[in-house]
């Protein structure tokens, strides 16, 4: 656990990393299955109850 | 408490160890390295401690919010430099618990103030500001007078402080009291065990002007004076900073 | 409160109130410092106090059976109310020390009034007073009317809310006292810090056993936002305020880190307190009550999802920017000014999501100043993140860095985007709690709205000229290559600023009342509408 192995860690990894984890994110909110649940969603907070 | 909805409550596990995971990442690559390397403090083994009425004084300054006004952090731009003195070097606050290296400067940076002004100046200025510099917006720190320091309570600052690194030995820890009173009182017995346990260099004398009582106005200039005066590092002749030491230049 | 509560719960109140009491008597007893006394005298009189309030009632029998059907909205209203009231004082003290920077002899002969023992106090008082208990109370509504079931208990979300204002008192009198540990946002000593702590990890439990009992399969994303908030907001607390004390009975502590490494932590916590404390926690508030107001739902779902993981995970990196040109190791300089660009994009699909909710909506906007409140928080959150970027880099870092540029960011942040929001949500919130119609005066809604966005601006705007003025005086050198400027020179010119900035302070301080004086006559007003409930809280009825 040197130094140098951490700052070769933060500077490659770790850019792959946030890539790997953008393409996560964007797959789950663009997953064309997903469109519905989402949709509901987006509505369900109108159902709530104690409106006047 | 859990047991209803337990594929769901799974989920929302799921999802907190995954805000976790991915938030911590970040601070883990930029935190870890900085507690791995030498290098990102330059070596000094001349390194000064503060002395306890010198630590009293900083815990004055902590007290009063000082850094929300003054920062004590040159950085390595020309006009920073030749406004107040060579750039701060990572070593410098070392010993820090917390540092102060501040966010604002309303009133100007204090890293290497230590030594600019005389004592008397210095009291005078924390009494009254705008006695003498008539623009000035700091507060009337007066009071300071008023308030003793208490010598006998330094030994367990100091040791709190040798627990979370700084090098403090028994002898200092034991001799705390005594050189609290001994580094404002140059003529006394004590004050040789100052110059002995912290270096020839240390500032012993009465730094407010009254003989009679040590105040925390004493603590506080006598934390002011050393600001900067902790070690010769930035002074000496052909000394570089380290390779990580940010340089306009440098692109790594 | 206490005829709400289970006889369990009225026991546990009961309990933890003499907890309180036993630790303000264990603190008085071992003190060793003034300060520290009156903290545990503190904690004493706060535990008596809620023993009287909770034993009041405690032979009642229990008003209305706890049912998952039923919200439970005493914490909620608890909580504005309190946010209100820290709004008050946090606003007043924050005008205040701004008139000492125009005028520094506006204050008392006492150490407490100095300006370097105040400005804490309105630091902690609006965030985590006036923020932190409205981001507590928001979410406590937002969580249940999402998820459509109660919270899981009646007493735990008092604990939190009593114990979490009896941390910012404590870190607020402390101040005054002299106790900090002169850490940014993070000065209450490890006292206060432990209490916080503890209550943290109720407010997550709580938060998490809501979602767990929820009645709708998926999670609406404001309750990401607030859960990526209470979980972020706990492990930066922790780390940055790990310290060893002098002795039990003194207040003062060393922090474990030192030099470097302690400003790579402390700016690491600060950056992402703002991160996860005054962006992901109000983008939470504004997800769920502007498009609530608006009458129509957020316009990219999607895009909330992937603006969440974006803030997430890019935030975490970037609090480097706050140490440009020191000491710090350069690589991890240049990391955080990367970093800080690229979360321009994920802080602008949030601020552009909202402002497209309202496209449809701008007759709404015109007409009703509530929304009006949180369409301005979207523009302001949008100018600050790319001011927040633009601040990054590190040339124009180099100008900035140390003026009141950072002080007119911040509060283009605090009072555009975070209060506005905060504004809007409890316009929103206060006649659905209360059952009224509508708030007791639209008219004064519309005052404040005023009030709030001139003081706003004119607060900015002074301190842009301040800031850009002193940063470029710092920096002017004479034909000769010398400063042209000495410091004072450039504290001189700051004065007319100040003074602008004070009354625009001044301005929102006034909305501030309004805000308090309308709330307050809403609540006192008799007129409830709607199906008169007998019971205290909403009954649900759309369950799923």
């Amino acid at each position: 656990m040197t130094h140098d192995f951490f700052v070769m860690l933060s500077k490659s990894w770790g850019l792959f990393y946030l890539i790997f984890l953008f393409g996560i994110a964007v797959a789950y909110a663009l997953w064309p299955a997903n469109k519905e649940k989402f949709d509901r969603a987006a509505k369900s907070i109108f159902h709530d109850q104690d409106e006047k | 408490m859990f047991g209803v909805h337990k594929k769901l409550e799974r989920n929302s596990i799921a999802f907190v160890l995954g805000v976790i995971v991915v938030a911590s990442i970040g601070g883990f690559v930029e935190i870890a390295p900085l507690f791995t390397i030498d290098e990102t403090v330059e070596a000094d083994p001349d390194m000064r401690l503060y002395t306890p009425l010198e630590t009293a004084g900083r815990n004055i300054y902590i007290r009063e919010g000082c850094y929300v006004c003054h920062s004590q952090m040159i950085r390595t731009l020309r006009d920073d430099v030749e406004r107040y003195g060579h750039y701060s070097l990572a070593v410098e606050s070392k010993y820090d618990h917390p540092m102060l290296w501040g966010s604002k400067r309303t009133g100007p940076d204090l890293a290497r103030v230590g030594g600019k002004y005389s004592d008397e100046w210095q009291a005078q200025h924390l009494r009254a500001p705008r006695s003498l510099v008539p623009a000035s917006k700091m507060p009337n720190y007066a009071f300071l007078d008023r308030i003793q320091v208490q010598p006998d309570k330094m030994a367990s600052h100091l040791r709190a402080l040798r627990t979370v690194g700084v090098p403090y030995t028994d002898e200092m820890i034991e001799n705390a009291s005594a050189d609290t009173i001994g580094q404002a009182d140059p003529d006394g017995d004590l004050s040789d065990g100052v110059y002995d346990r912290y270096g020839a260099e240390t500032n012993v004398r009465n730094f407010d002007g009254d003989m009679r009582k040590l105040t925390e106005m004493d603590a506080l200039v006598a934390y002011l004076q050393i600001l900067g005066q902790l070690t010769d590092l930035p002074d000496a002749p052909g000394v570089e900073p380290s390779s990580d030491t940010p340089s306009e230049e440098d692109n790594s | 409160m206490t005829f709400d509560f289970s006889p369990a719960e009225r026991d546990a109140a009961i309990g933890t109130s003499f907890v309180a009491i036993l630790i303000g008597v264990v603190m008085m007893v071992s003190s060793q410092s003034a300060a520290f006394t009156t903290h545990g005298a503190m904690f004493f009189a706060f535990g008596v106090l809620a023993f009287f309030g909770f034993a009041k009632d405690y032979n009642k029998p229990q008003a209305q059976p706890y049912s998952r059907d039923v919200y439970y909205d005493t914490p909620i209203k608890l909580g504005i109310l309190l946010s209100i009231a820290w709004a008050i004082f946090g606003f007043f003290i924050g005008d205040w020390v701004a008139w000492l920077l125009a005028y520094p002899d506006l204050t008392f002969d006492a150490a407490w009034s100095s300006f370097g023992r105040i400005r804490p106090a309105h630091t902690t008082a609006v965030i985590f007073g006036f923020g932190g208990n409205a981001l507590m109370a928001t979410s406590f509504h937002v969580v249940q009317r999402t998820c459509r079931t109660s919270l899981p208990g009646r007493y735990g979300p008092i604990f939190i809310l009593l114990g979490y204002n009896l941390f910012c008192l404590l870190a607020v009198t402390g101040y005054f006292l002299g106790v900090t540990q002169s850490k940014e946002y993070a000065e209450p000593e490890w006292y206060a810090d432990i209490l916080l702590t503890v209550v943290w990890v109720g407010y997550f439990f709580v938060f998490l056993n809501t979602l767990a009992r929820r009645e709708e399969k998926h999670i609406y994303v404001a309750n990401w936002y607030y859960i990526a908030f209470i979980v972020v907001v706990a492990l930066l607390h922790i780390v940055n305020n790990l310290a060893v004390p002098v002795s039990f009975g003194d207040t003062k502590s060393y922090s474990a880190f030192s030099g470097v490494q302690d400003a790579m932590t402390q700016w690491w916590y600060g950056h992402n307190a703002v991160a996860f404390f005054l962006t992901a926690g109000f983008l939470g508030m504004m997800y769920y009550y502007l498009p609530k107001a608006a009458g129509r739902p957020i316009f990219s779902y999607r895009m909330s999802i992937i603006s969440f993981w974006g803030i997430t995970f890019m935030y975490m990196w970037a609090g480097s920017h706050h140490l440009h040109y020191t000491a710090l190791p350069h690589w991890v300089q240049t990391l955080g000014m990367t970093f800080s660009i690229v979360l321009l994009v994920p802080s602008w699909a949030s601020a552009g999501n909202a402002l497209l909710t309202l496209n449809g909506a701008w007759d709404k906007v015109r007409d009703n100043a509530t929304l009006r409140f949180m369409m301005v928080a979207a523009v302001f959150y949008g100018l600050s993140t790319f001011e927040g970027s633009f601040l990054a880099i590190r040339p124009v870092n180099s100008l900035s860095h140390y003026t009141d540029w950072t002080i007119g960011h911040v509060h283009s942040g605090a009072l555009g985007w975070v209060a506005f929001i905060t504004f809007g949500a409890i316009y929103s919130v206060v006649p659905q709690l209360w059952k009224r119609e509508r708030m007791y005066s639209p008219a004064l809604v519309e005052v404040h709205f005023w009030l709030a966005l001139a003081g706003t601006v004119i607060y900015v705007f002074a301190m842009w000229n301040s800031g850009i003025i002193q940063g470029l005086m710092w920096r002017t050198y004479s034909e000769n290559g010398t400063l042209t400027y000495s410091f004072i020179e450039s504290l001189e010119a700051m004065h007319p600023y100040y003074i602008a900035r004070a009354v625009g302070g001044l301005l929102f301080l006034m909305g501030g009342l309004v805000c308090a004086y309308n709330v307050w006559k809403t609540i006192s007003s008799s007129k409830i509408v709607g199906r008169v409930s007998t019971s205290p809280d909403g009954v649900l009825e759309g369950a799923a």
